[in-house]
């Protein structure tokens, strides 16, 4: 008898175990159920904040070179490039919006701004002045830079450290990326990170004051 | 079902076309998203289904182990409709054969389980998968940000069209399924009613 219920048992466990490894193996491919795009995972994959900021050398539209670590203040940056048909722009189109709604106290002197190209064949520092005078002259704290003396794959692998995904599709040449905002803190450090397609400007402006605040306290 | 000669037709014309599937059209199916989506994936089911088919002797008549396989089918499905597993799909060439093998399988094992399994357990796993196809098709028609990597938002946006069409057309057949299931059921008087059906 209790053979039997042993054998009947046995093969239920069949479906049962199999059901368990295949979301065990969903469930490690989407970290938790948590990132089902290349671009989550990505992110997710490079680790949770708050985080160091990867450092890289890069030179920035006047050809000055910088390490971010050597602000010493808030930063928020975003990764373009020129090229881009559609979306790098909207983007800083709305970063734009982000800068004019922010205090003008607070940036340059606590905060500023980092846009980041990683067009590293066609971008150059004549290309990221130009695009950087098309929002105009009062953009004081905006820098545009380039990164300075690093090979294609390093650039890989910090954008990987960072937590950002580019794949240029062949057939077209599109580079398609993550579009995320990360918010550094002085001491170097990823705080927050900002989904432009998701959040509002209202609410990314309310979370970096949030953050300026806890710092000065 | 197929027997002789057909058999010996359908598996030497199935590796053929898996292999020109997989080999020298890939580059092809990988450029749109509808191409991969909608052509590449449901080609290798459709191949592995075929040879499953013709393969009329192969039945698995155990229940649990037909539901063990129909969750590694649908799994396998869900696997595949994930944005990071279509974009790995699309760069990475070995990655991408595992898809086309692993579908291939899929298809191959769906038709020996379907022809015995249980009624209810049918109507449950087609019923499922018209509404996996179904919200994939929803969600990649609204959403206006960019899923995967290696396309773009009208192509994911064409797919999820399509997808929608595919899961309402694989709803009507789970209901046709169905419908039928239950009329064989009502009319037959010994007890292997819902079996008969299927």
């Amino acid at each position: 008898m209790y053979l039997q219920k042993w054998i009947k048992m046995k093969r239920v466990l069949i479906p049962v175990l199999t059901l368990i490894i295949c979301i065990t193996i969903i469930w490690k491919w989407t970290l938790g159920f948590s990132a089902f795009t290349v671009f989550t995972y990505t992110l997710d994959k490079a680790g949770t904040i708050p985080r160091a900021f990867p450092d890289i050398s890069m030179i920035n539209q006047n050809g000055k070179t910088f390490h971010l670590k050597d602000k010493h203040k808030f930063m928020l940056a975003n990764f373009v490039y020129l090229n881009c048909p559609y979306v790098c722009h909207k983007v800083n189109n709305q970063l734009e919006q982000i800068y004019h709604l922010i205090d003008s106290s607070t940036i340059p002197s606590k905060l500023e701004f980092l846009t980041l190209s990683f067009d590293l064949k066609n971008d150059n520092i004549q290309k990221i002045k130009k695009y950087r005078s098309y929002f105009g002259t009062d953009i004081n704290g905006w820098t545009f830079a380039l990164p300075y003396k690093v090979s294609n794959q390093e650039f890989n692998q910090y954008l990987t450290r960072v937590g950002i995904w580019k794949y240029a599709v062949p057939s077209t040449g599109i580079i398609n990326h993550s579009i995320y905002l990360f918010l550094i803190s002085p001491e170097n450090k990823i705080i927050k990170i900002f989904d432009p397609a998701r959040d509002s400007n209202d609410v990314i402006v309310r979370q970096i004051y949030s953050c300026l605040q806890e710092n000065t306290i | 079902m197929l027997t002789g000669k057909y058999h010996i037709i359908v598996l030497l014309i199935v590796p053929v076309l898996f292999v020109l599937i997989s080999f020298p059209m890939n580059d092809w199916f990988s450029e749109t998203m509808p191409r991969h989506q909608l052509l590449q994936l449901p080609a290798m089911i459709l191949l592995g289904l075929i040879t499953g088919a013709s393969f009329r002797k192969l039945s698995i008549r155990d229940t649990f182990g037909g539901i063990a396989i129909l969750i590694f089918i649908s799994t396998s499905l869900i696997f595949w409709m994930l944005p990071h597993s279509i974009d790995y799909a699309v760069i990475n060439k070995p990655f991408n054969r595992l898809m086309h093998f692993n579908m291939f399988i899929a298809g191959f094992l769906l038709m020996p389980v379907l022809r015995n399994i249980l009624f209810e357990v049918k109507i449950i796993f087609l019923g499922m998968t018209s509404a996996m196809i179904l919200a994939a098709g929803i969600t990649l028609k609204s959403f206006d940000i960019l899923l995967c990597s290696s396309f773009t938002i009208l192509q994911q946006n064409e797919t999820g069209f399509y997808l929608i069409i595919a899961g309402l057309a694989f709803f009507a057949i789970t209901l046709f399924v169905f419908f039928k299931g239950i009329t064989v059921q009502k009319n037959t008087t010994s007890g292997s009613g819902p079996k008969a059906a299927s």
